[in-house]
């Protein structure tokens, strides 16, 4: 069943981001993403807003897929809260891959605090047809 | 047997409480960007020195697509986010992020210049700053030496 090429399964952050629970290097999110199918493979789609470049990691490892950004507070240490309605922190989630994604070939993009990462198919394999010696 | 009956309600009670529990645990309430119930998009509002700091989580929302007017004290943003563009419904495995027109409208705290508001926008946050207005604004009042 094509659903189940990447499952998101982040056991970690998801505790993590619905308790609002003060981590170790502070508040953890996990962000929203969307996932759609394209002919040549998988389009995943994360909101990262304070995200930048240098401040994001993206690493498989087995058939781990994890993106992990660091927000830097858009307003200086001295700035007062006067309202609130969102909360500045890291954002953290992670999926599991499955054989029919291309790992060597994953690439990704930021633009706007939006992360676009493309999971490829793996190449699709042309029959061959193997010669069969009589003795 | 008792007359009151209020301990095995308050029982049943819990049982309710325990099963709808269980219930909105397998929910994923972990939409950030929607915040359910709330207002699109999330802002915060500073106060630095100043000027008024007010920011909003604005990912993927393309500079030409954002709009920003103040009037009266009221000042309000709107935009629309399109992606993914032109994909269809049914191609999507996992939809939680926010699509759609959006706009906001907030009314400041205090006066601010009007004229001498700017806004910038970097990897997906919006910040405006919104300078006090003259009269807000601390003044240093110089004590000279009296010789009377």
């Amino acid at each position: 069943m094509a659903g189940e090429i990447i499952q998101g399964a982040n056991e970690e952050s998801h505790g993590a981001a619905r308790a609002g629970d003060a981590h170790a290097h502070g508040l953890v999110f996990t962000p929203p993403i969307d996932i759609y199918e394209t002919d040549e493979g998988l389009v995943l789609h994360a909101d990262l807003p304070g995200v930048s470049v240098d401040s994001l990691e993206l690493q498989v490892q087995d058939n781990k897929l994890t993106l992990f950004g660091q927000v830097e507070p858009s307003v200086g240490a001295n700035a007062e809260v006067l309202h609130q309605e969102y909360q500045v922190g890291n954002f953290l989630r992670s999926f599991i891959l499955s054989d029919d994604v291309d790992h060597g070939r994953i690439s990704a993009k930021l633009n706007n605090g939006v992360l676009k990462v493309f999971l490829p198919k793996p190449p699709k394999t042309e029959p061959r047809r193997i010669e069969v010696d009589g003795d | 047997m008792p007359v009151f009956r209020w301990g095995q309600n308050w029982d049943a009670f819990h049982d309710l409480e325990r099963e709808v529990d269980r219930l909105l645990s397998s929910v994923n309430f972990t939409f950030q960007g929607i915040r359910l119930g709330r207002q699109y998009p999330a802002v915060n509002l500073y106060e630095q020195d100043e000027e008024f700091l007010l920011t909003a989580e604005l990912p993927g929302i393309r500079t030409e697509d954002l709009e920003l007017t103040i009037a009266g004290g009221i000042l309000t943003i709107k935009g629309k986010r399109t992606d993914p563009d032109d994909v269809p419904e049914e191609r999507f495995r996992r939809h939680e992020r926010f699509r759609g027109n959006w706009q906001r409208s907030l009314s400041l705290p205090e006066r601010v210049q009007e004229d001498k508001l700017s806004a910038q926008f970097n990897n997906g946050i919006l910040k405006i700053r919104l300078p006090k207005a003259e009269e807000l604004r601390t003044r240093q009042i110089p004590v000279v030496e009296g010789n009377e």
